[in-house]
């Protein structure tokens, strides 16, 4: 019998969660550390240089974002929250119903998946500025630090935000994974 | 024309881009994510009905389609007023967090739910 080491669902769950979630994850937690570390009240040469390496940062993390919440809704929400034929006992290939066919696991349907449902959208939502900021006034955003200050609280939100996803869709896919 | 400088040019030239812009595109987002939770929670107690736009995926497109539609709408109206004005940044920062905060907690199923 031959057997797929990975199905066609189950890539795109990598695709989501692994590639674009989590590299969202490192990227918008770089831009962080950019915000705060190289902090600056100078400009110059050198703030132009560390300035673009930003802007290519937050970039990535918006069309990551953008990506991920994109392919989670229309490409691997669809199979997860598929019913099952009426009668089926083999719930595997149905995630959502064999989550919530045990109370002990329903909460990651009715809070986990919920939440995960509409808060990376607010992530993406609240990066696309510091992207947009960056890009539009170049070292100001780190320089500035009116803007920076800014900056630094919303992408501290889209990290926090993009954490929980995370994690939530981790316990979610260890106990349903899409096969 | 100051728009079309670079950073370093308008500093050079001791002239700084207004930060409107940037107000709008912040503020906007927080309107968004404010809208977002708003749509969410309106929709889980029945007082609005929103559309699947897809509906494999349910009603969860619609939900998040309409908040992406208010986003760039507010951004649109916000960057069009705002964009060659000077504006208090910490005002609008508060404004701004206060919005995204409410937002998140809004869409939550601990309220949603």
């Amino acid at each position: 019998m031959d057997i797929p080491l990975f199905s066609e669902r189950s890539i795109w769950t990598m695709i989501h969660g692994i590639g674009l979630g989590g590299g969202a994850l490192l990227t918008s937690f770089a831009m962080l550390f950019f915000l705060v570390a190289l902090r600056t009240d100078a400009f110059g040469e050198q703030v132009n240089y560390e300035a673009r390496w930003f802007t290519w940062l937050a970039v990535a993390t918006v069309i990551l974002l953008w990506l991920a919440v994109i392919i989670g809704t229309y490409v691997t929400f669809p199979p997860y929250r598929a019913t099952p034929p009426e009668g089926l006992t083999d719930l595997s290939a149905y995630p959502r119903a064999l989550i919530r066919s045990d109370p002990s696991t329903a909460w990651l349907h009715s809070f986990a998946m919920e939440a995960k449902e509409h808060v990376p959208w607010i992530a993406a939502i609240v990066a696309t500025p510091v992207a947009f900021v960056s890009v539009r006034y170049g070292s100001r955003i780190l320089s500035d630090r009116s803007l920076r200050n800014v900056a630094t609280t919303l992408t501290a939100v889209c990290v926090v935000l993009v954490a929980i996803a995370t994690l939530l869709g981790t316990f979610v896919n260890k106990v349903a994974p899409l096969h | 024309m100051a728009s079309t400088m670079s950073d370093a040019d308008t500093r050079e030239a001791g002239v700084a881009q207004p930060v409107g812009a940037a107000m709008a595109a912040y503020v906007a987002a927080g309107i968004g994510a404010f809208a977002l939770g708003l749509i969410v929670i309106l929709n889980a107690f029945g007082l609005i009905t929103v559309p699947a736009l897809y509906s494999p995926a349910g009603g969860v497109t619609g939900r998040t389609a309409f908040g992406v539609v208010v986003w760039l709408i507010a951004w649109a109206i916000l960057h069009a007023r705002w964009k060659n004005s000077d504006l208090d940044v910490g005002r609008m920062h508060r404004i701004t967090i206060a919005l995204v905060v409410a937002g998140v907690v809004l869409s939550l199923p601990i309220f949603a739910g």
